[in-house]
């Protein structure tokens, strides 16, 4: 019997947007969604085998691993996402829908569209539910509050925030009192760890990625799965077979070509979030795969490499993360910015 | 899809709008858009825009050439420039054709040395489109001038193949099926403009697959006779820098009268929608740019003062130029004579 990896690993994601590809650009996506059939329901590319390689890896470590959703979606189409993540074959832990029914009750409709303080107090109520040594990675999108509510979470889970600090920065956001009452209380329960990982933020709206630099090195706005796995994969959450699985179904739903791939893992690597090193290493691997493409000559140089790094110990190669180096948020002001962006537009906040 | 080299250290508003301008079609269109210039200026102007990273490759260079700079002793001094490297992929096959809005000088050397010319070619021209009258129905509002600059003098033959390209560039660009040609020169007789023109006059009149209407004086530029004019480079630039003059100082002339008094601000106010559809038509922006031929590969030289829109159509041009074969059109054109 294999032996349990100290670390547990929890895997929380977002349903619509990041998860599925849900479209409510319009009142009319909006009334739409409730009567859609679970195999109508599209998911992002590639994001089915992510999930599934990210568990195989896990227990394949050893590592004891939980994958929960997060929807604002109501209860009432449970019954349809159940299905539709039965059919992707995707499993998972648990999954939370927003009781927006008790808000329509009791006359609280700006609870309808705000989130912060719904998804906040589900994060920081199912970590209570964990072991204390759980690590996390988080999955969000880029369409309303995800790097918010997710850099808050772990920032009070790391001790970098205090509880009492919650409720100034939640009232400039508009949470519900009652809501921001529970948060604080959920917070303080928490022993300080830092647990999250990383937050990967999905840009289904195509954010400019500078939008995200106030939220540190921790979050990883990624324009698609493949740049995710890549990242994972330097984290030690993939290995190259998982990489290659989410490439070839990225490629296949996302109707990109070889090309396509290539340029976005150089996109990932310029930007920072990926290691050059590591970057080589899965452009090789993957080239040799006939993933990516590769001229003769530059084949022919990266077998070079590789021979060099397989016949040097010194410069043996095994993924290592890149430690995120988490400086304070100043979330007051992110707030303001974020708040101007989501009504307004995806322009810089300067 | 098409994939363009594009310089992205060339031009006045380089690279923050060369970047925008490719980010821009990296959202609108499939074509694929190699950056080509310092790999970090171009990230941190990519990370404050939309933009698709699977349709846009970057590509260092680590050099590049300025506007100002003279183009002999820059080519020559900085091999590594963006310009340089751009045409480079572009014949090494990494990329269809290229586009810049750098220094155009360097433009030309860099493509004299890495580009090979059209079988029977000797030189090549720098096209340029512009605004004219049309006199007919669903005519193209944009003549094609060539050679404005590539060349200084020019012997009969080279004006004879610039005709050629030209016609071959319209035919495929403007979806002209018989885009007439004229000979830029002092008079409409067949013996004017002394030995060179009148010999080159003699040839074009039998030169089969060019349909040529004979000489084009000044003032018959802006009018609709011909839709491909052919001249030698001095002449054509000096001829492209007047165009572009009286426009600004138009313009300008506009903007002091309104100033002087209320009742030209008045006027001004009547004829404001004629003078914006003037406006837009003399928008440089809106043609993108114009290509260098005589290669067996395209270059699209865009406005030195290129914002993101111009970049992004001087993309599209040379998008349209790859897809739609005006190489392979010239090439076959030359071969048929």
């Amino acid at each position: 019997m294999a032996t349990l990896h100290p670390t547990p690993v929890v895997f929380r994601w977002d349903l619509d947007k990041t998860y599925l590809r849900s479209e409510f650009d319009s009142f009319r996506d909006l009334v739409k969604i409730p009567f859609e059939k679970p195999e109508d329901k599209v998911t992002v590319p590639g994001v089915v085998t992510l999930i599934r390689q990210l568990r195989r890896v896990a227990r394949q470590q050893g590592r004891e691993v939980r994958v929960f959703f997060i929807s604002a979606s109501p209860p009432q189409i449970a019954k349809a996402i159940k299905e539709k993540l039965a059919l992707d074959g995707t499993e998972y832990d648990g999954i939370t829908f927003k009781n927006q029914l008790q808000h329509i009750m009791r006359g609280r409709f700006r609870n309808l569209r705000e989130q912060v303080g719904y998804k906040l107090t589900v994060l920081l109520r199912q970590r209570n539910e964990f072991p204390d040594n759980a690590r996390e990675v988080l999955f969000g999108d880029d369409w309303e509050s995800d790097p918010i509510i997710y850099s808050l979470y772990a920032d009070l889970l790391a001790g970098r925030l205090a509880a009492g600090d919650l409720p100034n920065i939640l009232q400039r956001i508009g949470v519900d009192p009652e809501l921001i009452d529970e948060a604080q209380v959920l917070a303080r329960k928490l022993r300080p760890v830092a647990a999250v990982e990383r937050i990967y933020i999905h840009l289904e709206r195509l954010s400019p990625p500078k939008v995200f630099e106030p939220f540190g090195p921790r979050l990883v706005p990624a324009f698609d799965y493949f740049q995710s796995a890549a990242c994972l994969y330097q984290d030690q959450h993939l290995d190259v077979d998982g990489v290659v699985d989410v490439a070839h179904s990225v490629m296949l739903e996302g109707q990109l070509s070889a090309r396509n791939l290539a340029n976005s893992l150089a996109d990932i690597c310029r930007r920072g979030y990926l290691h050059q090193r590591v970057r080589e290493v899965l452009e090789w691997e993957l080239m040799q795969r006939g993933v990516l493409p590769g001229s003769r000559q530059r084949r022919f140089l990266q077998r070079l490499q590789a021979w060099v790094r397989r016949h040097s110990r010194r410069t043996a190669f095994s993924p290592r993360p890149m430690p995120p180096h988490q400086g304070e948020i100043d979330y007051l002001q992110l707030v303001q910015h974020w708040q101007q962006r989501v009504t307004t537009d995806t322009s810089v906040p300067t | 899809m098409p994939t363009i080299a594009v310089d992205a250290m060339g031009g006045d508003h380089a690279p923050e709008e060369v970047v925008k301008g490719a980010a821009a079609i990296s959202l609108e269109t499939q074509i694929e858009v190699v950056l080509v210039g310092d790999e970090k200026q171009i990230q941190s102007n990519l990370d404050r825009v939309q933009y698709r990273p699977e349709r846009i490759e970057v590509y260092h260079a680590e050099q590049a050439i300025g506007m100002a700079e003279e183009p002999h002793d820059a080519v020559r001094n900085k091999p590594r420039a963006s310009v340089i490297t751009t045409v480079e992929l572009v014949a090494r096959g990494q990329a269809d054709a290229a586009v810049t809005a750098g220094n155009t000088g360097a433009a030309v050397l860099a493509c004299a040395r890495h580009f090979r010319f059209l079988p029977g070619i000797r030189r090549a021209a720098l096209a340029s489109v512009y605004p004219r009258q049309t006199e007919y129905p669903g005519q193209d509002q944009l003549a094609l001038l060539l050679d404005v600059g590539a060349t200084i003098r020019c012997e009969a033959t080279e004006l004879v193949q610039f005709a050629i390209m030209g016609s071959a560039y319209a035919r495929r660009i403007s979806k002209v099926p018989s885009p007439r040609v004229g000979l830029l020169n002092m008079g409409s007789e067949d013996n004017k403009g002394g030995e060179i023109l009148v010999e080159a006059y003699r040839r074009l009149s039998h030169v089969p697959g060019v349909n040529f209407v004979g000489n084009i004086e000044g003032h018959e530029l802006i009018r609709g006779k011909a839709d491909v004019i052919v001249t030698e480079g001095f002449t054509g630039n000096v001829v492209l820098k007047l165009l572009e003059g009286i426009a600004d100082s138009l313009s300008e002339l506009a903007g002091s009268a309104a100033r002087e008094s209320w009742r030209y601000r008045l006027g001004l106010r009547v004829l404001e929608s004629g003078l914006d559809r003037l406006r837009s038509l003399t928008d440089y922006t809106a043609y993108g740019g114009a290509p260098i031929l005589g290669f067996e590969h395209l270059l699209i030289k865009a406005h030195g003062r290129s914002e993101a829109r111009a970049i992004g159509n001087a993309i599209k041009v040379a998008a349209k130029a790859v897809r739609d074969g005006v190489v392979p059109e010239i090439r076959q054109t030359l071969k048929g004579l």
